[in-house]
């Protein structure tokens, strides 16, 4: 397939009137045993489906934007677009990012210095649309143009020659959603741009002034996490029963007794965990449970709505949302006069609860928070668990979520943990701080519409995907089962997609999990075959 | 005439750029806290060999935070020496770019020290050096700003993201580039010192037209300078400082709680249906609508 090519300043505007497919033979080649491997095409949007969604330049729908039924109604919303980038640029209604959006808006010297960091753009084969300078640089001509006085002077000279339509809008919409957040372009600009936030904040105009966000993020996401309990649709009963379902799952495998404890106020700890967790890999919770009762600490989970969930999917869209949670989490906590949060094994819920909200919460709902990955190394390597690291004698390497290395800074801990515990770890690479993204970050990884998914296997996580198999490359054929340890959420849930789609258990017997598992994987005092070779 | 327009224009150049900086940097300092929104590495962290944070700590909060000074300096050093972050990530532009700044670094060395010669401090060192400084500057300058043009123009990675001005621009520092050098190869640089001399005490300069040009041609670069994106020379202290390495943790009572107590009270006009518009940011984020409401959907 040709590419379309971008050959001058002029070519940028008009590229944004051309679609640029996603050419399977020009993904990023894939190591041993890959060296065949025959993508399936991403599936096309159907001509039913487009005449109700809009769809990307890439033939790819993530943020499911409804057509306008009338030209009139297309140019109220390209009325309203403009707006609300008016009040994106005022501190009463961006108060929150209003600094770092002006830095990165103006600055940018586009010198292409970020583009080989990311992994979409990279793993695409270089599609242009995916260079994490292109979007920027459309929201750049828009605000210069139509915001900035005189912005329509010299427009060809000053590269201000963008014409903004609906057409334009629904292609920056969702080019905004075929970036992860993951931020490691931001980390090797030498200005100090970031263009994951311009993206976010791109996100967010639509969200906070059209109400157009990705319904997995919004609809399904927030507003069910803010009103029914959790973006999972878990309500407190249906919790109550997936507990008395774990509690017996644990004396199942463990013969330990546990009862799993609620609301208990005074507690060290309030574990907050994403509630996916709860549904999808429940042996997570349960391996927690574990690990705190035998270390004797005391703990407890809340019953409350949103307080049995980390998720906050607004850190990813939407800053009215992102705080309604936060704050939430916050009152919860304060109001069970627990001593700290925990936070689980969940890298959004880490960076939104932990670091960003650390400028939100008010004097009076301030509670202490701690990763869980600190709090766990404490306890392993302390010896206050009696271990028995031989008893995870296969290949562990580590997936290192995003928003809790590069975001965060957490990145020794969960080593000296595996160093404790798995004695035939081995780093990937790039690692730690200088991580690549799972592909399903910002949310991605819940996103399971249309042909969303085939963009996030075959795109976005084809470069992790590379270096997993890398890796594993000593020992890569099926008989030797190996582990991918990702402690988070949404991670996990991307590699579950990642290697299903690849096949990867059947044709390299790579399985996925999280941190938790493999450590009561190895506790002496826990019956051997914690961790079950199943995928799922 | 030719002077007195000189020195005019120098004086309205040098005020325009003050002022540029100023407002520009008022225009950052002056929003108000942002939420947080750090990157690692953070240099001033022990823990930034492998890009570690405070974080990391048990009962965090506890501790007291250790911070380098000399780490972030040393940082920054490279950076701004070296470009370091170019090297590493964009060798193919580091080549252009270096010498491009410091071709800059030169002349603004060399502006500085004919400054101070003009100020009546004049050290024979001073004196033999400067003409070096400035022929050497306006040559890597000269040499940075073609390759960087020529790597814009047809570098396919480039050209779509550079614009006729960006051209133009880089037209313009070859030009003052190739004057600088010319006024020191043609023996002019003694003029240059006393048409400083004669700017500072608001004299119109006696020069060549040669050292005219190369003045008139610096002028305009400092005139504009500061109202395009070429201002990252300052804002990175705030795209470093104030965002990536901005890792300081809220204390209660502290100087945040009040910034934030601020922040919670502006009143925000979002239009989507989830925002009760019209309300403080304090109203519309601790009620969370319903069902039933505008919002719940």
């Amino acid at each position: 397939m040709e590419r379309p090519r971008i050959a001058s300043q002029g070519d940028l505007v008009r590229f944004l009137d051309q679609n640029e497919g996603i050419d399977p033979a020009r993904l990023v080649p894939l190591p041993y045993p890959y060296e065949d491997w025959v993508d399936e095409p991403i599936k096309e949007i159907t001509e039913d489906q487009r005449t109700r969604i809009e769809v990307g330049p890439d033939g790819v729908c993530g943020a499911q934007i409804p057509v306008p039924q009338s030209e009139e109604e297309k140019e109220r919303l390209v009325a309203s677009f403009l707006e609300g980038l008016r009040k994106l640029l005022t501190k009463e209604n961006n108060w929150t990012f209003l600094q770092p959006l002006l830095l990165s808006m103006e600055n940018c010297v586009k010198c292409q210095t970020c583009a080989e960091a990311c992994p979409i753009y990279t793993g695409s084969g270089h599609m242009e649309m995916y260079r994490p300078t292109f979007r920027a640089e459309v929201l750049r001509k828009i605000v210069d143009r139509y915001i900035k006085p005189g912005g329509k002077l010299f427009p060809k000279l000053r590269g201000n020659d963008i014409e903004l339509d609906w057409e334009t809008l629904v292609k920056l919409a969702e080019l905004s959603y075929r970036c992860t957040l993951c931020r490691r372009c931001a980390q090797q600009c030498p200005v100090g741009v970031d263009n994951g936030l311009l993206t976010r904040e791109i996100r967010k105009l639509f969200s906070q002034e059209l109400g157009i966000a990705m319904p997995e993020l919004h609809q399904v996401g927030t507003v069910k996490q803010l009103t029914v309990g959790s973006s999972t649709g878990l309500n407190p009963a249906g919790l109550m029963d997936i507990m008395e379902f774990a509690e017996e799952d644990i004396t199942d495998k463990t013969g330990l007794e546990i009862k799993i404890p609620f609301d208990v106020e005074g507690a060290e700890y309030l574990v907050l965990h994403n509630a996916g967790e709860f549904l999808s890999w429940p042996e997570n919770l349960q391996a927690f449970a574990i690990i705190l009762e035998a270390a004797g600490i005391s703990w407890t989970l809340s019953s409350e709505l949103v307080g049995y969930d980390s998720v906050n999917y607004g850190l990813f869209y939407d800053d009215i949302q992102y705080s309604r949670i936060a704050l939430k989490h916050y009152e919860i906590a304060k109001k069970l006069g627990v001593k700290k949060i925990m936070m689980g094994e969940c890298g959004h819920a880490h960076k939104a609860t932990m670091a960003v909200a650390d400028r939100l919460i008010p004097d009076s709902l301030r509670v202490r928070a701690e990763s869980c990955l600190v709090a766990l190394e404490d306890l392993v390597t302390s010896d206050r668990l009696r271990l028995d690291p031989s008893r995870n004698d296969f290949p562990v390497t580590l997936h290192d979520p995003c928003n809790i290395t590069r975001s965060m800074g957490i990145i020794q801990p969960q080593r000296n943990i595996l160093a404790k515990i798995a004695p035939r770890f081995r780093e990937m690479e790039p690692h730690g701080v200088d991580n690549f993204c799972c592909g399903g970050g910002s949310g991605f990884a819940v996103c399971q519409s249309l042909n969303f998914p085939d963009w996030r296997t075959r795109v976005s996580g084809r470069v992790k995907f590379k270096q997993i198999l890398e890796a594993f490359a000593d020992s890569i054929e099926p008989e030797t089962h190996k582990y991918v340890c990702a402690p988070c959420s949404n991670c996990k849930g991307q590699m579950r997609d990642l290697l299903t789609y690849y096949d990867a258990w059947e044709r390299c017997g790579i399985m996925y999990g999280g941190l938790v598992e493999l450590i009561v994987n190895a506790m002496a005092d826990i019956p051997e075959g914690f961790l079950e070779w199943e995928f799922h | 005439m030719v002077g007195i327009g000189l020195l005019v224009f120098v004086w309205v150049a040098v005020i325009a750029f003050v002022l540029g900086c100023v407002l520009k940097g008022l225009h950052y300092a002056l929003t108000p806290m942002h939420l947080r929104w750090d990157l690692y590495p953070v240099a001033h962290e022990p823990r930034r060999d492998h890009g570690g944070s405070y974080l990391e700590e048990k009962d965090w909060w506890t501790h007291k935070r250790r911070t380098s000074l000399a780490a972030e300096v040393g940082v920054m050093g490279e950076e701004i020496v070296l470009l370091k972050g170019v090297w590493q990530h964009n060798r193919s532009l580091w080549w252009g770019s270096l010498p491009f700044h410091w071709g800059l670094y030169l002349l603004v060395v060399t502006t500085a020290g004919l400054v101070v010669q003009g100020l009546g401090w004049s050290p024979p060192v001073l004196t033999s050096v400067l003409p070096w400084v400035a022929g050497v500057g306006g040559f890597l300058l000269l040499l940075g700003s073609a390759v960087l043009l020529i790597e814009r123009s047809s570098s396919p990675k480039l050209r779509p993201y550079t614009t006729p001005l960006d051209r133009l621009n880089l037209l313009l520092l070859l030009a003052f580039g190739a004057a600088s050098m010319a006024v020191v190869l043609a023996g002019g640089f003694g003029g240059a010192g006393a048409a400083v001399t004669s700017i500072l005490r608001f004299r119109a300069p006696e020069v060549t037209f040669l050292l005219g040009a190369q003045m008139a041609l610096g002028a305009l670069f400092v005139l504009y300078m500061p109202y395009t994106r070429m201002a990252h020379f300052f804002a990175k202290y705030f795209t470093y400082h104030k965002v990536r390495w901005d890792d300081r943790p809220y204390v209660a009572g502290g100087p945040f709680s009040s910034r934030l107590e601020a922040a919670l009270e502006y009143g925000m006009d979002w239009s989507a249906p989830h925002i009760q518009s019209g309300h403080s940011w304090r109203d519309v984020v601790t009620h969370i609508p319903q069902q039933d409401e505008k919002g719940g959907q």
